[in-house]
């Protein structure tokens, strides 16, 4: 399949539709599904067949399968309740499950690290649908013997499914195949010591747009937002937190770890970094910087004390730069270096003492001959420069006169030390509220 | 952000309330619908200044679940009925979300008779003023952005100020109001205890509290501003009390001075005529469009908030038709379903009211627990979980409005 250039929501939808390795497509377990709905309540026996007790929980662990498996039950036993370990059933129906021992050491539940409860974490809570790409509640989770263990295969939305839950008994409690979703296209957050994820859910996400997975971000509560924030690419989350209201982003990062937060930051653009951390108070903002990598924070801090109605306090000082010496073939293998920054436009040329020269763009190094000289390509238009304490409407008349996409900020020695992109300016200058859909496809210019 | 650095301290804090400003203020004036004015009109006409430390109690209680409902919003993204579903299960979120539909459409009924009654004191007929105001309430919420929509509301909230003005030109006895604020008496008969216990009723609405929690979710707002979203939860609380206060001083000094008896809030503004002026009359009128117009598009809304939150499915102001179908039906349906309700000839308005009131109150008590319950769950609530203390005083509230509902339960059914 041909990938196309830029990764829509069809892609993702396209990719599940044409797979056949999903266990939903399989139909020897469409048709072995238990309703884990049903499931709650119903006797759980001895191999001789006298009962223990009744279903209350089942628990599955996460792991790197695409579909947990059944790690142990929650059985009501008189008034307490009880673990048995998932090894021990021999047979799991609608009706009972029967465990393949005549005795079992009955012990008491405790929650373990890569857990969850699939009736008291999962059913009725927030599930990101990967390939709708939106955020439902669970109706109802299926469950089917697949690979020697007994897994989560599927999860319902339905209304449908929901509402028969209601009626009391066993009324409809079968599984309807077409609208169960395939385990593997849901980004489940149970909450608790584990996240349910998937590689699958994970590839999926991966596939999202930035601005997307942004939206998706907003809408989910607090503990959902952070295991899915958790379960993500650092490098993909911090795309994605670009995207996000700064109130929103705020509120975000008071709800992750120092650790995560500066891993995320420090993947960033610098000058969207430092906007963040500009906004945090002041002991979160260095309980963040402790966790960074020196290098990036001290470039970080030096940004956050810039005032944001001065070049310095918008600016990004993320750039390439090259010597005048260089040559095209080597400023060119710095630019598919850092292919995956937004400003690999192009590279500022300087001179033997740091000083600002030139900017090439990327075209002009294509056209010429890979062994020339930098200095070569130099001359005009050359690049419009301001300084680090220029005014933020100087910068605006400055892009207006010249109509460039970007603009080099350069020190009191005439040294480059950041560039102003176009959509910086748009950050800037938008207003606090209502940027949701503005901000979109920034940096794409 | 570089307009925001350009301001001066004290402007950022205005304009950060500003944008936090809303849930606290427009659910707690939206509990002063018709029902709530002519249950204000009644305590006033009937018992003159003596009971108005009742709605003092019932601020004081609005204050409270309001901030906890709007905290908890806030902290867990979702709406109550969400949230009951998710912690208490498939029946108990069913259950809720059933009652409270139908309990909200005999409530949006009762602000369409509110509008009609209003519209009739100017000679409107309801066959217009009522699919009008239909119309108006509709065309707001499904044409608009959430910021526009919330604008008005704020105007229309406005209108509350009439019943002020109102209570001023009827020349009250101040001194006498005062101590009933501060002086909690009351006959003991049943009809002192019912109109104490609606009282209660009409200000903590279900309908109110499913719908700050969820339009602190709608409205993104995030802990951060929690601190902002209390000054708007005691600013609304406090001006429904203040409104509340005015309407029953007005009749305290007005018909209750000349032992008048009155039924609703329209018997209020045509007594108050011959008494305060021909102003008094039409301030009176125009407050109850203002509040019945107000609460008649918070109550759909809040039912399309709630359906929406139950299903699981996209709930938002900002979302289009497409994008969250079911939002938008259930707001039409209530909406058309309750004026159709109000027009029919001949339709049992006064049962539909007294099933609503027994509802509400029926309603109100599992709500309650139910919030009570997330309120001290700390997988949910994480570090905004209730402290001791704040337990203490839901309780006590809890067990305050369990004792009033028996109460009035008791009264309706014998």
């Amino acid at each position: 399949m041909k990938t196309p250039p830029v990764k829509s929501i069809n892609t993702v939808a396209k990719r599940f539709v044409g797979r056949s390795d999903l266990a939903l497509q399989r139909k020897s377990i469409r048709e072995s599904l238990v309703s884990l709905a049903g499931l709650i309540g119903k006797p759980v026996r001895y191999q001789g067949g006298k009962e223990i007790g009744r279903l209350v929980d089942v628990v599955v662990r996460h792991g790197e399968d695409s579909y947990p498996p059944v790690s142990g039950l929650i059985v009501k036993v008189g008034q307490s309740k009880s673990f048995i370990d998932g090894a021990r059933i021999a047979k799991l129906t609608q009706n009972e499950i029967q465990l393949s021992t005549a005795k079992v050491d009955l012990t008491e539940f405790t929650r373990r690290e890569g857990e969850s409860l699939l009736d008291a974490d999962v059913l009725d809570h927030q599930i990101v649908d990967v390939n709708g790409l939106r955020v439902v509640r669970s109706s109802d989770l299926y469950l089917a013997p697949l690979d020697r263990e007994i897994r989560v295969v599927g999860v319902d939305i339905s209304f449908k499914a929901f509402i028969r839950r209601i009626f009391p008994g066993a009324l409809g409690r079968g599984p309807v195949p077409k609208h169960v979703i395939d385990w593997a296209n849901v980004a489940s957050l149970a909450h608790g010591t584990g996240v349910v994820k998937s590689n699958e859910s994970r590839a999926a996400l991966g596939q999202l747009r930035p601005a997307d997975l942004a939206d998706l971000i907003e809408d989910l509560a607090g503990r959902e937002r952070n295991a899915l924030i958790e379960m993500l690419d650092p490098e993909l989350a911090a795309d994605a937190l670009e995207e996000m209201e700064d109130e929103e982003l705020q509120g975000l990062l008071r709800g992750l770890s120092a650790q995560r937060s500066a891993e995320l930051i420090s993947r960033m653009e610098p000058d969207e970094g430092a906007e963040v951390l500009r906004d945090l108070d002041d002991d979160h903002r260095e309980s963040i910087f402790m966790e960074m990598d020196i290098s990036v924070a001290k470039q970080l801090r030096k940004l956050v004390e810039f005032d944001e109605t001065l070049a310095g306090g918008i600016m990004t000082s993320h750039m390439l730069i090259t010597h005048e010496d260089d040559t095209v073939a080597s400023a060119l293998a710095l630019l598919v270096e850092h292919k995956s920054r937004d400003i690999s436009d192009g590279v500022v040329v300087v001179d033997a003492k740091g000083k600002l020269l030139d900017h090439i763009q990327i075209i002009e190094l294509i056209a010429a001959k890979p062994a020339a000289k930098l200095s070569s390509l130099m001359g005009p238009p050359y690049p419009t420069s301001v300084n680090l304490n220029t005014r933020l409407d100087e910068v605006i008349d400055e892009f207006a006169n010249n109509r460039g996409s970007s603009i080099i900020v350069v020190d009191e020695k005439n040294k480059p030390v950041g560039r102003i992109l176009a959509d910086d300016l748009v950050d800037a200058l938008a207003p606090t509220s209502d940027t949701q859909g503005f901000a979109q496809g920034s940096g794409a210019l | 952000m570089a307009s925001k650095s350009m301001m001066s301290p004290k402007k950022i804090r205005i304009a950060a309330f500003l944008a936090v400003m809303g849930p606290g203020l427009i659910a707690g004036l939206s509990d002063n619908d018709p029902a709530g004015i002519t249950t204000y009109s009644v305590l006033g006409a009937d018992y003159g200044y003596q009971l108005l430390w009742v709605l003092v109690a019932s601020m004081l209680a609005l204050i409270v679940l309001h901030d906890l409902g709007a905290r908890i919003g806030v902290v867990t993204r979702q709406g109550m009925i969400g949230l009951i579903r998710q912690k208490y299960g498939a029946r108990s979120g069913t259950l809720s979300a059933g009652a409270l539909i139908l309990a909200n459409i005999g409530t949006m009924t009762a602000e369409f008779a509110g509008i009609a009654a209003a519209g009739q004191l100017f000679g409107l007929s309801k066959y217009i003023s009522v699919p009008v105001a239909a119309l108006a309430v509709s065309f707001l919420v499904l044409r608009n952005s959430f910021s526009t929509v919330e604008k008005v509301f704020f105007i229309v909230s406005a209108g509350f100020i009439a019943y002020i003005i109102a209570g001023f030109m009827a020349g009250p006895d101040w001194g006498a109001a005062a101590k009933g604020v501060l002086i909690p008496t009351i006959p003991f008969t049943q009809e002192a205890i019912f109109i104490a216990t609606a009282t209660i009723g009409t200000t903590l609405a279900p309908w109110g509290l499913a719908f700050i929690q969820s339009y602190a979710v709608d409205k993104r707002l995030t802990k951060d501003d929690l601190k902002l979203l209390r000054v708007d939860v005691w600013t609304g609380s406090l001006l429904t009390g203040v409104i509340g206060f005015f309407v029953v001083v007005t009749c305290a000094a007005t018909l209750h001075k000349q032992g008048i008896h009155i039924n609703d809030a329209a018997d209020a503004a045509k007594a108050l005529e011959p008494l305060a002026g021909t102003m008094a009359k039409e301030l009176f009128a125009f407050g109850l469009i203002g509040c019945a117009l107000l609460a008649a598009s918070i109550l759909p809304l809040s039912t399309a908030y709630s359906v929406s939150d139950l299903t699981g499915r996209p709930a938002a102001l900002d979302d289009n038709l497409k994008e969250a179908p079911l939002f938008y039906f259930t707001f039409g349906f209530i909406t058309v379903l309750s004026a159709t309700l109000i027009l029919i000839p001949g339709a049992p308005l006064i049962t539909i009211l007294v099933v609503t009131q027994v509802l509400n109150a029926i309603l109100l008590l599992p709500l309650l627990i139910y919030m009570y319950g997330i309120s001290k769950d700390e997988r949910l609530m994480g570090e905004f979980v209730a402290t001791s203390t704040m337990k203490t005083i839901y309780l006590i509230i809890i067990a305050v409005v369990g004792v009033a509902i028996s109460c009035m339960l008791w009264f309706t059914i014998i």
